[in-house]
Formats: C-alpha cells, sequence, structure tokens
C-alpha cells in the first residue's frame, strides 16, 4: 500500500513547501520538468573619449526542452549586428578601422541524464563574413551518494577560419586556421544548506593564427596555452532570502598574462516576484610581454613603437596592456507568474591603466568605457 | 561478529530532551564515529527551534510578539518565522478556523494538574482575545519578511500546534543533506523518518493506546514518511465521569470529546502533526477531512473503535514519498 500515487491535499504539501521540511538534493541530476524559451535583446556600446567606437544590437533566441524522461536540449541562436570602429593600433582614433558586421552564431546540446550522473555532447556553429567557427563540446557531471558532492568534467574543439576583409590591416592576410582544445575539471560541494562552493580549472591551447588581422604590426605567436581557476561561493540568507554570489578567478597564459576578477552579486528579492541584483566587478591584467606602449619610434613614427623589431612579436593591441577594469551592474528581474519572467540588466564598464594591481598599468592609452542593456522575457511550457 | 549483529552495533540512538518531551535521533548503517557528530548537529537544529519559538522563552520570537500585543507597535519577524505563520493562516482557513494559533492563551482557564474546570464567566473573558482573525499578518510574499501585530492586551500566540513537527522535519532533512540513509527522529512520538533500516526493511513503529499507557493500538511498517499522533490523553482530567483533554475548541474553550485519539501518517511530521490535531478539533467531520488531504489516518473514537486508512492494514509496510 502506497500513499504516493494519489495527490496530497494542500495542507500536506504547504508543509512539504517550507524550507528544509522535505529534503530537495542541491544537485539532484534531473533531466529539466519544463520547457524554456527566452528571447533576449542586447545592446552594447563602447566608447573612448572623444568617439563612439562599435556598436552590437543583438537579438538571441533560447530554447531548452524535455526529452522524455532522461533526455534534455538546449538550444540557442542569436545574431549580432556590430557596427562602428575599432583602432588600428593602441587607443588611436584617427587610424581606426570601420566595420559593418553581422555575425549569425547558434548551438545545440544534448544531455543525457543518469541517477547519479549526466553526459552532454554540444556543438555550435558561427558566421561572421570574415570569420567562421565550429566547435562541439563533451562534459560530464557524476554526485556523489549524498548528492552534496558533484564532480564535472569537459573536453571542448573548437576550429576557425579567419578571411578578413581585404587581407586585413596588411593586404596580405587570407584563409588562415586556428584551432583550440579547452578541458576543464570541477567541483561542487554543498557546505551546509545555505552555502555552496566551486572549484573549477579550465585550460586551453590554441594554435594557428592568432593575431588580430586588422591591427597594424600585429604578430603574435603561434601558441597560446592559458589556465585558469575559478573559485566560487554562493550564500543563502535564510533571514531575507536573498543570495550572496561570489567569486575569485585566477588566470595566466603563456603570453605573460595573468589576470584576476573578483565578482560580487546579490540576489536581493524586493517583493512581487522582483528581485534586485547588483553586481560589482574587479578585474586587473599584466601585459603580454609582447605589447609595446604608445611610445613611438622618432625616426619611423606612429604606429611603429620604438625597439621595433619586424622580426619579433608585437602587438599594440589595447587588449593585451596591463591595465584594471571596474564592472557596475544591475539586474532586475519579474517572475510575472508561474509561466512568464521578465528581466531587464545594465552594466556599465571602465577600464584604465592607472587601475592595474599588483604592478604599474599601461602608460598612454585612452581611458575605455562600455555599457551594455539587455531585455528578456522567458516563458516556461 | 555476523552481520546482523553489525547491523545492530551500527543502529544508534542519541536520546536528549527538549521541548518538554524525550527525544532520540536514530542514526543507523554509519558507525558512531560518523554518527555522532551529525547527531549533535541534528539536536543542535531542534534546540535551535525550540528557542526561536518557544513561548517559555523570553528571548523567542514568540514571546517578542507576544510581549507586543496590545501596544500598537508590530513586530518584524525574518523569512522562517514568516512562512510558519503563513502555514498556520493556511491550517486556520483549512480548518474552518478550528485551528487557531492564538487559542493557546484559553488554557489559563483549564488546570489539567488540578483538574479544575474554568470558573464561571472565565471563559467568556478570554475568547474575545481568540481569533486568527483578529490578529494582523502582513507579508508581501514568499521569501519575504513579514510583520504582525496583535491588537489586543493579552493576545497570545504559541507554536506548540506544529514547533516540535517542525523540529523533527527540520532536524531529519538536515541529516539526510548530510548523507545519512537509514534513521529517524523521534521528538517524543513525533516521528520522521529519515530512510528505511540498512538492510532495505522499513522500521516497525507503534502507537499508543489511548486508555492503556503500556500497550499498543495499532503498528505500522515504515521506511520513510512520519507519523504524529494527537491524543486525549496527552493532559487532562476527568471531572463527574466526563474526561476533558487539553485540545479546546478555540469558538468555546471546552475540550473536545470525539477521538481518544487520531495518527497520521504523511510525508512530512509538519503536516502530520497539524492534521492530527485538526482531526481532533473536527471532531465527527475528521475522517473526511483527512481522506480530502489523502493521508493515512487511524482515529480511535470515543467508544474505542478504530477507523483506519488502508495504510494501516495489518503486517504491510508503507511508502509515503510524494
Amino acid at each position: 500500500m502506497q500513499l504516493k500515487n494519489a495527490p496530497f491535499g494542500g495542507l500536506v504539501l504547504a508543509a512539504m513547501a517550507l524550507p528544509g521540511v522535505w529534503h530537495v538534493s542541491a544537485h539532484a541530476e534531473n533531466a529539466p520538468e519544463q520547457g524554456l524559451v527566452s528571447l533576449r535583446f542586447l545592446n552594447y556600446q563602447d566608447s573612448q573619449p572623444g568617439w563612439k567606437r562599435v556598436t552590437v544590437n543583438s537579438p538571441s533566441f533560447l530554447l531548452a526542452a524535455p526529452l522524455g524522461r532522461d533526455w534534455g536540449l538546449e538550444a540557442t541562436a542569436t545574431v549580432d549586428h556590430v557596427s562602428g570602429a575599432t583602432p588600428r593600433f593602441h587607443s588611436n582614433v584617427s587610424g581606426a578601422s570601420t566595420m559593418d558586421d553581422e555575425r549569425k552564431a547558434g548551438d545545440l546540446k544534448v544531455t543525457r541524464y543518469f541517477q547519479r550522473a549526466s553526459v552532454s555532447l554540444g556543438g555550435a556553429y558561427s558566421t561572421e563574413h570574415d570569420y567562421l567557427s565550429r566547435a562541439f563540446s563533451l562534459a560530464g557531471t557524476l554526485a556523489s551518494d549524498d548528492n552534496n558532492t558533484t564532480w564535472n568534467a569537459g573536453f571542448g574543439h573548437a576550429g576557425d577560419k579567419i578571411d578578413p576583409t581585404d587581407g586585413g590591416y596588411d593586404g596580405n592576410v587570407a584563409d588562415q586556421r586556428k584551432r583550440t582544445n579547452d578541458f576543464i575539471v570541477g567541483v561542487t560541494q554543498a557546505v551546509t544548506g545555505d552555502d555552496l562552493v566551486q572549484a573549477n580549472l579550465t585550460h586551453s591551447r590554441s594554435t594557428g593564427y592568432l593575431n588580430d588581422p586588422y591591427k597594424a604590426l600585429d604578430a603574435r605567436p603561434s601558441e597560446r596555452r592559458q589556465t585558469a581557476l575559478l573559485l566560487r561561493w554562493n550564500h543563502h540568507f535564510a533571514g531575507d532570502g536573498s543570495t550572496l554570489r561570489s567569486s575569485y578567478r585566477a588566470y595566466n597564459d603563456s603570453w605573460q598574462v595573468k589576470a584576476s576578477t573578483l565578482q560580487l552579486e546579490w540576489v536581493k528579492p524586493v517583493g512581487g516576484g522582483v528581485s534586485l541584483t547588483p553586481l560589482l566587478r574587479y578585474y586587473t591584467q599584466s601585459a603580454a610581454s609582447f605589447y609595446a606602449d604608445p611610445v613611438y619610434d622618432t625616426t619611423l613614427g606612429a604606429p611603429f613603437p620604438v625597439g621595433w623589431d619586424a622580426n619579433a612579436y608585437n602587438s599594440l593591441d589595447q587588449r593585451l596592456s596591463a591595465f584594471g577594469a571596474f564592472t557596475l551592474g544591475l539586474k532586475l528581474q519579474w517572475a510575472v507568474d508561474e509561466l512568464w519572467t521578465f528581466d531587464l540588466k545594465g552594466e556599465a564598464y571602465q577600464q584604465r591603466g592607472e587601475w592595474r594591481a599588483g604592478g604599474e598599468g599601461s602608460k598612454g592609452l585612452e581611458p575605455f568605457k562600455a555599457r551594455m542593456v539587455q531585455v528578456g522575457i522567458s516563458r516556461k511550457f | 561478529m555476523s552481520a546482523r549483529a553489525e547491523a545492530q552495533a551500527d543502529d544508534l540512538g542519541f536520546g536528549f530532551g527538549a521541548m518538554a518531551c524525550e527525544c532520540e535521533i536514530r542514526i543507523a548503517g554509519l558507525g558512531r564515529k560518523k554518527a555522532e557528530p551529525m547527531a549533535r548537529e541534528a539536536i543542535d537544529e531542534v534546540r535551535r527551534i525550540e528557542s526561536k519559538f518557544s513561548r517559555y522563552r523570553d528571548a523567542s520570537v514568540v514571546s517578542r510578539i507576544n510581549a507586543a500585543a496590545g501596544s500598537g507597535q508590530p513586530v518584524e519577524v525574518d523569512v522562517e518565522t514568516a512562512d510558519l505563520l503563513d502555514f498556520a493562516a493556511q491550517l486556520h482557513a483549512s480548518s474552518g478556523g478550528l485551528f487557531d494559533i492564538t487559542s493557546g492563551m484559553l488554557r489559563q482557564a483549564w488546570d489539567f494538574k488540578a483538574g479544575r474546570k474554568p470558573a464561571d464567566g472565565q471563559l467568556a473573558q478570554l475568547l474575545p482575545r481568540v481569533g486568527w482573525n483578529k490578529l494582523r499578518w502582513q507579508r508581501r510574499g514568499p521569501g519575504q519578511v513579514g510583520r504582525i501585530e496583535l491588537p489586543m492586551a493579552g493576545m497570545e500566540l504559541d507554536f506548540g500546534g506544529f514547533g516540535k513537527e517542525y523540529a523533527a522535519d527540520r532536524a531529519a532533512t538536515l541529516l539526510q543533506s548530510r548523507g545519512v540513509r537509514h534513521g529517524m527522529v523521534n521528538l517524543g512520538g513525533d516521528i520522521r523518518l529519515i530512510g528505511p533500516r540498512p538492510d532495505g526493511r522499513p522500521w516497525v513503529l507503534g502507537v499508543q493506546h489511548p486508555r492503556h499507557e503500556r500497550s499498543l493500538i495499532a503498528r505500522i511498517d515504515l521506511a520513510d514518511g512520519a507519523l504524529a499522533t494527537s491524543g486525549d490523553y496527552e493532559r487532562f482530567f476527568e471531572h463527574d465521569g466526563v474526561r476533558y483533554c487539553h485540545v479546546l475548541d478555540p469558538r468555546s474553550g471546552m475540550p473536545v470529546s470525539h477521538w481518544q485519539s487520531v495518527s497520521v501518517v504523511a510525508p512530512a511530521c509538519l503536516a502530520a502533526g497539524a492534521l492530527t490535531t485538526i482531526a481532533m478539533l473536527l471532531q465527527g467531520d475528521a475522517l473526511a477531512f483527512l481522506q480530502s488531504q489523502n493521508v493515512g489516518y487511524l482515529a480511535v473514537d470515543a467508544q474505542g473503535a478504530i477507523h483506519r486508512h488502508e495504510i494501516w492494514q495489518r503486517g504491510e509496510s508503507a511508502a509515503v514519498s510524494p
């Protein structure tokens, strides 16, 4: 004789819904029981003093659906419309290269759920008029008997084809290839009912054409090995129902870029199904070993840096300089009812050489700013 | 050691006193070294709930609310307390107003130790201060804090109707989240199971006979879920051949008399315990109500006859997972 096959009365269900009354394991490997469709629109704009650089308008579509009891499917499709200009070197305005491009990207992931494990296989495709990327990934999770510990591991491979407009800055770059292999291992542990900690170690190796074809004098090594350790801690406050998500990421690569990211996010329910999430992120990095400051050779003039050697690695890309950056963000999420969710997110980003921590920042670069606004609407089905 | 003896050696009971009754955490299949610190943690959780919600503790949330009665000042309560108050509101609504956490103060009129009935007019004096509908309870929604105000001096809240059961669930869930798979939490007869015995067999639970303290009226094999019992034998006195028990109707202040005891098997002890109390109060309407909640009940009426849900059939083990 079992009670379980008939539905319980409202009071029984109400009792079971109280926190801590009924055990819901932190990461049971359950196939999604409900599907989700979500439509988002993102607007991004970056700028430097005196000029607006790149504007991105990007609608995206996400679908997550259960396939029977043990399978799940996730698919996304994105179209980015990018227009504007990026500097040919450093933060130089006059030498900017203008672009007006559209990127179409999609990916598909299928997951098989087992009692304590899951295995996912994914594929991704992205194309711009001068760039094509194809990738696949294989990932798995395994949970302990008590479901308090989950291990994860994954592998990914991406193959890119680069065929810049008019051959790029030098006019002679065509049909270049880049390959990347990624590995990830991690563990997530429920320390208490209110604390979740996670550690993820990723390593990736890219080979092939790693230059930016639109930048002047850009010559980078044909191999980049990147390693990052991400530590996360989520704490739930039973008192007001809010959650503090904190993370630290340490990164270094074979180009001598060392970076750290510290992020805090506080998810605060404010009533009526609305939650507000302020975000603060600090990022700092050292310069790549071959990055050259904007101090130009007196004979050759800009963009040739002092001591320029045509046979050595070189980059004047601001993204490889030493800098620090702050991001401030705020997200509003509104669960309208059981099925519909609306969200609105804004982020402001600013990067400066003098904000670097643990060493001197690169000098002579204009501060770089970006802002992002995203609206989204999702429906469960 | 034989396998059987080994299994028994691993069946550990940790007894303690809390909430004015004898309590036990039972953890099987783990060994003392692992089980003991977890049992201590579970006991701490029971004590936390007791000190937070007991009306006998001056520092408790309930005492704080009661102390502010009639002051015109609402008391802000945290999410956990607000969840329990919302649950109390649901119990009140679903029981036609019979389950009422403001009715505890009616016991001032009844001295069960001395066996004394209320003095003339005493109940009439107390009843105006009883009623969930008379207090002001505000909460914007789930996951939020709330504000409660008892508008009249002398009004009182009492979480006694479900605090112990809530503690049993919280302790059991805590142990489950620590990986305990076999055992139970027993707080003075309100039992929440953590899982079956290590060999997969269910535990055998007995229900006390309402008129013979040392014998059992029924037994049930349970592997999970919870069992709670409410009876007219816990605190009572007899006067002129009439039994007056501690379960009081909030409308009249008088004890109920339809059932000697009601036991309920439900997934959570909080549900089982609240439903036994509501069943006692509903008197003749109890069985239809318990059927509508689809729980496994065993009720002993005033004549001693047993009314049972089919889960209580002899010799069968039951499963109550949702």
